[in-house]
């Protein structure tokens, strides 16, 4: 290789390095502070490229992006003296950087005091109001009211709170344990209510039926008996009437039909020869002169 | 035609051969005499080739100029100043991307199979019961112009926004709800409200994503209490079941009395018409009888009389006693031994 590139490739590094020592770029997700000799001097929160001191200046940067902060859940006691489980969370970011540089250094400092902060401001929060409150009605007004608290608390951290939100909230394990008792007497009393529903429905339609059954045939047994009396009615008209015409002789008729149908076989029968029949066992009378 | 005697030229010999033919045709100018300004030229257009850029169909661009956005680009080719002016990010945006809540999916399968995260899935209710609950949520970057941007700038870590924000809007939602409404019909309000609420929720965060689809999956009791709620559900089919019995009995029964009361009055319809044809029979006949006993009682009188007698006095044991030798006989006669004889002796006697 030639010699005289030898300079040109120097002053190409010189260049590059002392670019790298003037010239600094915020990305779109960072901010930035220009600290000269342990004195922050300026705060960058717009990305681009920016110009500083070489040697004596140096950048710091932050995240300007929506940070996490989740806490462990954590015991607080509610308005009607309800334990509750809370695991909150937060969504925060850097709002001033030197101001958070100066009071909690860096990210892990800011999530302990926020830490401190949003713990403080929840138990207090949520102390006022009573677990139906909470869990229910007026969750978004309280956690709204925390939201706001944390947010002008953590302001002296150079911080801002965009959002505390409850992320679970539950019972502890104990009153856990009364909860799922309560469920439980609360179905086997739906239970039995559905069970005695089927019983009073049950007895419902079969007294009905039994009572219709009752009626059906009674009122037939009833319209029976009528006509059987129409019946037997119209059959002692048409004897009256018939018989009616002559007495007499009915009462030899029938008189006569009920000796042949009463007199059974060894029927003994004492006699005597002056009876009409066997008078002439006796004498032939001589014909009646007419 | 080669000669199959010869062997065939071997690769390897052959591309030493032209770099030996190179080698001598440099080596005997001496050293690197190239013109200088072509290796700048070369240099500059590669540094300047190395700004295009490729962006896929699921992807977007977003070009930076020493950080700051600048401008976003379609998928497709595109060119951006090389480093360090201009660089190009290229995140997927549609993507659709899923987070499963009180379960994960342990293998896709099939068949699949999961496991339940009960700390996540049990949630208190409104009405202060506790329901396991499961669900997932898709999500993609938004399509509209600042969707790539917001996503990538932001929020730091938006999966775990997501979820975080998943589970506060679900709980939120049910804390709204009652069990029974969150077991039964109340499913599809819950699902639509927590997405809304979702969604909002991120709107805020401005994290650039949208919710595509927020989908409960199991809604159960929890473990501890699930005999019970299966009791209630047995218990209504037992109402079902007694209920349906009483109606088969009602079914069964009633019917029966009905074909029984027609019966009974067909019956008494039967009697009372055989009655009253009996009866007129017997009358007709009486009358027919009567009629011709007008004509001559004399001789009727008789005949039926003595036809009755002759009909009737061969069947009976006939003991014919004077009236005079009666009155003395009758308490003497062995009455119980003359009705032992048989009627034909009896006659005889």
């Amino acid at each position: 290789m030639d010699r005289r590139w030898i300079p040109i490739l120097l002053l190409l590094a010189a260049v590059v390095a002392g670019w790298n020592l003037v010239a600094y770029t915020v990305p779109q997700w960072e901010q930035a502070i220009v600290v000269q000799l342990g004195e922050p001097v300026r705060t960058v929160q717009e990305p681009g490229l920016y110009f500083k001191l070489p040697l004596i200046q140096n950048v710091l940067y932050f995240d300007r992006r929506l940070l996490a902060y989740d806490s462990a859940p954590k015991e607080v006691l509610t308005k009607d003296k309800q334990q509750l489980l809370v695991d909150n969370f937060s969504r925060w970011r850097i709002r001033d950087p030197l101001q958070f540089y100066r009071t909690v250094h860096n990210e892990a400092g800011g999530q302990s005091r926020l830490d401190d902060v949003i713990y403080s401001i929840v138990r207090e929060n949520l102390g006022r109001h009573t677990l139906r409150e909470i869990m229910n009605e007026k969750r978004t007004e309280v956690m709204a009211e925390v939201t706001k608290e944390s947010d002008a608390k953590a302001r002296d951290y150079g911080i801002e709170v965009t959002d505390v939100r409850i992320k679970r909230a539950d019972l502890p394990e104990k009153n856990e344990q009364n909860v799922f008792n309560r469920m439980r007497t609360e179905r086997e009393r739906l239970a039995k209510k559905f069970r005695a529903e089927g019983d009073e429905e049950a007895r419902k339609i079969r007294s009905e039926s039994d009572k219709e059954v009752q009626i059906l045939t009674a009122e037939a047994r009833k319209q029976a008996e009528i006509t059987r009396g129409k019946g037997d009615a119209q059959a002692v008209k048409i004897f009256a009437d018939a018989y009616g015409r002559d007495l007499d002789f009915y009462q030899l008729v029938r008189t006569l039909e009920a000796y042949r149908n009463s007199v059974t076989d060894g029927t003994t029968l004492i006699l005597s020869p002056n009876s009409e029949f066997f008078r002439y066992l006796k004498q032939l009378d001589r014909p009646k002169e007419r | 035609m080669p000669n199959p005697n010869e062997f065939p030229p071997d690769p390897l010999v052959e591309i030493q051969k032209i770099f030996d033919r190179v080698r001598d045709r440099f080596s005997h100018r001496g050293p690197a005499r190239f013109n200088p300004w072509l290796i700048v030229v070369i240099g500059l257009l590669l540094y300047a080739l190395s700004g295009i850029y490729i962006i896929a169909p699921d992807e977007r661009g977003i070009v930076l100029r020493f950080g700051r956005v600048v401008r976003e680009a379609e998928p497709g080719p595109g060119y951006h100043l090389p480093w360090p002016f201009e660089e190009v990010m290229k995140p997927a945006v549609t993507q659709i991307r899923k987070e499963e809540f009180g379960f994960r999916t342990v293998s896709v399968g099939p068949p699949a199979r999961y496991r339940d995260v009960d700390p996540e899935a049990l949630m208190l209710t409104g009405d202060e019961n506790i329901v396991k609950l499961q669900f997932i949520v898709q999500f993609k970057v938004k399509t509209g112009a600042t969707g790539a941007t917001e996503f990538l700038f932001n929020v730091r870590d938006p999966e775990a926004t997501v979820r975080d924000a998943s589970e506060a809007a679900m709980r939120e939602v049910l804390g709204r709800n009652a069990i029974d409404n969150a077991l039964t019909e109340g499913k599809e309000q819950i699902q639509q409200d927590a997405q809304k609420l979702l969604q909002h929720i991120l709107d805020e965060y401005q994290v650039g994503l949208e919710v595509v689809t927020l989908k409960l999956q199991d809604v159960d009791p929890p473990d501890q209490v699930s005999d019970a709620f299966k009791d209630v559900i047995s218990a209504q089919q037992d109402k079902e079941r007694l209920i349906n019995e009483a109606r088969g009995y009602a079914n069964d029964v009633v019917p029966k009395a009905r074909g029984q009361a027609a019966q009974l009055i067909n019956e008494a319809e039967g009697y009372s018409a055989a009655k009253i044809q009996d009866a007129s029979g017997a009358a007709q006949r009486f009358i027919a009888l009567q009629q011709e006993y007008e004509k001559a009682k004399d001789v009727t009188r008789l005949r039926l009389y003595i036809e009755t007698m002759e009909q009737v006095l061969p069947r009976m044991n006939k003991i014919l006693l004077d009236d005079v030798a009666g009155k003395q006989v009758v308490p003497y006669l062995p009455l119980d031994q003359v009705i032992k004889l048989k009627p034909a002796e009896a006659g005889k006697q």
